[in-house]
């Protein structure tokens, strides 16, 4: 199997495609494959020539802290959670997120989205709950990783200057939900920030790795 | 304003930075990756906390005594009381955060059991406890940080502490941007940087956590403490990538251990201990799993479906997805793994640590757990830990001025240009592959002064290659000026281990398998030159 890696030394420095083989079990997932080609001894690429160990993010190494998102075959995804199995290609292409500055290899810098919930104060402040808001969902909205993946995905956001993606519906959800005396303060940021430019395309619902009901989301916060 | 330099933003980190603005100081808090990644997201089964929502009977009293005995009566009483009197305000500030919680028809959180407890007291957010409450969090330092109160930054890593004559005035940080080290001065300095995962290699959470500050300020005078107590959990899975917790919430829930024996099921926990045999401490179940020797099971397929779909569904899932497992058909296979670290840097019970103005919160600081921590206690103690270290820095004495760190500073960067201009093939993970082999097979479940002796032996011999090899480019700078700090910790770990000659809770020795009146006491190891020196805790210096 062959494994094709964009690769970027420094956040300046040229992209350039890598390719490593591998013929190891399937039953493996791309963070699984990742780790092995590191440290399996000497890293070697596809003509046999030893090599710089790939850089790419990860921590819980289980789906639960985003650290992974990365382009795999074309699908953004979490390293952690894509088996070789499913991928059903003799050849990987894997690449960074390209709506995110690359620091190194397939590390990128998400800084960006810490930033804009930070200028635009979505925060809870005191829990002082709508009535009759669905716990349910507010439980799933918390549950957001930021890995980027929806924004990745989403036709609309670009460089996150003024249209801020799925994930910010979401957690302007969940402060809406969570603090009534935010709420109207939340449908407006909302509005300005994603509803008055998103063209329902709602691919991020399905990309979303927690299942987060984002459509749920933009509904409550939907302004008549 | 007071500044305070927090390193690490899991749960005590955000926690203390939270209350050091709320307390009207400025914080700074730094890591190299966003909170969203910290291990404490992957905390699952909750939050102990005696509350109203309590079953009748229980009391802050039962959970004082329910964590001493869970402990092996090693953690002092004045502590384990602060962190149990103050349980249920840390539950009520977390509701008022709007932290996500379980909750009854009433909107009143719900309570489930876990190992160890008299009563039901852990309070829980689904599965997903620790990321609820980490989202929580990090919308009040959001608030903060809007107010200018707080400064999260990331890429950031902990160098060494700025440290004069017993006293700490800051910190020098290595900022991945630029490459460089940043000197950053403080009123305080807090470390909250978990535990000491990477000793291990994987563990159930993430190697992100490495244990490099506290083996680095142990190198710099810190005391560490109790470092033989490592937590295996009884219940993991074996996957491709790693090792992965099957909550304890499985067994709150009613699931049964059992190994088969000639095609009968045996369920051995409730065979030794009676009806709630499968909920006994984490140390007692893995060393059970251990002698037994056999492959062992979980199973809950009994409970009704809708209720593994309502109370663990995340256990459902990550059963399904890594081992294509369905938990409501069959058992689960489980053994041990490394989980938790209850030793740490030793601190006092305002959080700091033998030196002046240096604190530690969180798992990295060795406090309430004892031997053996109950399941639901480390978020409560990572909050606990936090709020305590900012109260103290809140009612001290503003000092100004710090003493010339130029010289220091200038060596620090010297010597790390030195190691980035040197070239080498040797591989710092190769060392650290060693060290975790070395640290699994003899800082094991069952130890004994044989197999620990060994393991020196190998760090002694890792140490003095550390010192020889060069700069390995295609790691990060701070994976290759880590190494020597962490092997330092592990040596020290096995050093309190071989000085321990007694059982207690997660410490087994199988040439001293009793537990012995006299040696009840927390081991303290601090560094001189070269020696590490070890000495039991008798006049609770640290814990009263
Ligand atoms: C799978 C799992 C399940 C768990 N479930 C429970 C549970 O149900 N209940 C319970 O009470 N406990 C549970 N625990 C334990 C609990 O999650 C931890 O003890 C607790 O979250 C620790 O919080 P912390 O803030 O101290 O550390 P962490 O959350 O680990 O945060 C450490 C921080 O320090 C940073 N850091 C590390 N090294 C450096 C460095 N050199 N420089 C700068 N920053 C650094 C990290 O990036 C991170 O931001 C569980 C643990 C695991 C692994
Ligand atoms: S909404 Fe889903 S896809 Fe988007 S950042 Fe959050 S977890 Fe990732």
């Amino acid at each position: 199997m062959k494994i094709r890696i964009l690769r970027q030394q420094e956040p300046d420095s040229q992209a350039y495609w890598e390719a490593f083989d591998y013929d190891g079990t399937t039953d493996i997932s791309v963070a699984g494959l990742l780790d092995h080609l590191n440290y399996n001894d000497d890293i070697i690429n596809d003509a046999g020539r030893k090599t710089t160990r790939i850089g790419w993010d990860c921590s819980c190494m289980q789906g639960m802290c985003g650290a992974c998102a990365m382009v795999i075959n074309e699908t953004p995804a979490l390293a952690c959670e894509t088996f070789l199995y499913n991928l059903k290609t003799r050849e990987i292409t894997i690449r960074p997120l390209r709506k995110f500055p690359v620091i190194h290899d397939l590390i990128v810098d998400r800084t960006l989205i810490q930033e804009n919930l930070k200028i635009t104060d979505v925060y809870i402040g005191k829990y002082n709950p709508k009535e009759n808001e669905d716990h349910r969902h507010q439980y799933e909205a918390a549950k957001c990783l930021k890995c980027g993946l929806c924004l990745e995905v989403c036709p609309n956001y670009t460089n996150g200057e003024s249209f801020y993606g799925a994930m910010y519906a979401n957690d302007c959800y969940l402060v809406y939900a969570r603090n009534k005396e935010k709420s109207a303060d939340m449908k407006n940021t909302y509005s300005a920030h994603f509803g008055n430019s998103c063209s329902k395309s709602l691919s991020c619902v399905d990309i979303c790795p927690m299942n987060i009901p984002s459509l749920a989301s933009m509904a409550k916060l939907y302004r008549k | 304003m007071k500044e305070v330099l927090i390193i690490g933003s899991g749960i005590s980190g955000l926690t203390c930075a939270v209350r050091c603005a709320g307390l009207g100081m400025h914080a700074t808090l730094i890591s190299p990756v966003s909170s969203e990644r910290a291990q404490s997201v992957m905390a699952a089964g909750g939050i102990n906390a005696v509350t109203a929502e309590c079953e009748e009977g229980d009391s802050v009293a039962c959970h004082i005594e329910d964590t001493l005995k869970g402990g092996g009566m090693i953690a002092g009483r004045n502590a384990v009381t602060g962190l149990c009197g103050h349980a249920e305000e840390i539950i009520h500030f977390l509701e008022g955060t709007g932290t996500v919680f379980t909750v009854d028809d009433n909107g009143r959180p719900v309570v489930r059991a876990f190992g160890g407890q008299s009563h039901k007291r852990t309070h829980y957010c689904g599965s997903s406890t620790g990321k609820q409450i980490v989202s929580a969090l990090i919308m009040e330092a959001r608030r903060f940080e809007g107010e200018g109160l707080i400064d999260r930054k990331l890429r950031m890593y902990f160098h060494s502490a700025l440290i004069k004559d017993g006293e700490c005035y800051g910190a020098i940080l290595y900022d991945e941007k630029s490459r460089s080290l940043l000197p950053v001065f403080a009123d305080a300095v807090v470390i909250a940087s978990g535990g000491q995962n990477a000793l291990f290699g994987k563990t159930t959470g993430t190697t992100l956590c490495d244990g490099y500050a506290a083996g680095k300020l142990f190198l710099q005078g810190a005391e560490l403490k109790n470092l033989e107590f490592i937590q295996y959990h009884p219940t993991t899975l074996e996957t491709a990538q790693k090792r992965m917790l099957i909550s304890e919430a499985v067994r709150g829930e009613g699931g049964r251990l059992f190994y088969e024996d000639n095609g009968k099921r045996i369920y051995f926990m409730e065979d030794i201990y009676g009806p709630k045999g499968n909920l006994m401490t984490r140390d007692v179940v893995s060393r059970e799993i251990d002698r037994i020797g056999k492959d062992v099971f979980l199973d809950i397929s009994f409970l009704d479906k809708k209720l593994i779909d309502k109370k663990i569904p995340e256990v459902r899932d990550l059963c399904m997805k890594y081992r294509g497992i369905d938990i409501s058909k069959e058992p689960i296979p489980v053994s041990p793994s490394v989980h938790f670290f209850m030793g740490g840097l030793a601190v006092h019970l305002n959080h700091e640590t033998n030196i002046r103005n240096l604190y530690a919160a969180g798992e990295c600081a060795s406090m309430y757990h004892g031997a053996n921590r109950l399941g639901g206690n480390s978020l409560l103690a990572a909050i606990y830990s936090g709020n305590t270290a900012a109260d103290d820095i809140s009612g001290r004495v503003k000092e100004n001025g710090h003493p010339d760190f130029s010289r220091t500073l200038k060596e620090e960067q010297d010597s790390l240009n030195g190691l980035l201009s040197s070239k080498s093939s040797f591989s710092v993970m190769h060392i650290r592959d060693m060290l975790s082999d070395t640290m699994r097979k003899n800082m094991s479940i069952v130890r004994s002064g044989i197999t620990l002796k060994e393991g020196m032996d190998d760090i002694d011999y890792y140490l003095s290659v550390a010192d020889q090899i060069h700069f390995d480019s295609s790691e990060s700078i701070y994976t290759n000026y880590s190494l020597p700090a962490i092997l330092t910790l592990a040596r020290a770990a096995v050093t309190c281990a071989l000085s321990r000659h007694e059982s207690r809770g997660s410490h087994y020795r199988s040439d001293y398998p009793e537990t012995k009146d006299d040696l009840a006491y927390a081991t303290l190891i601090s560094y001189d030159n070269g020696a590490y020196t070890t000495r039991p805790d008798k006049e609770k210096i640290y814990e009263n």
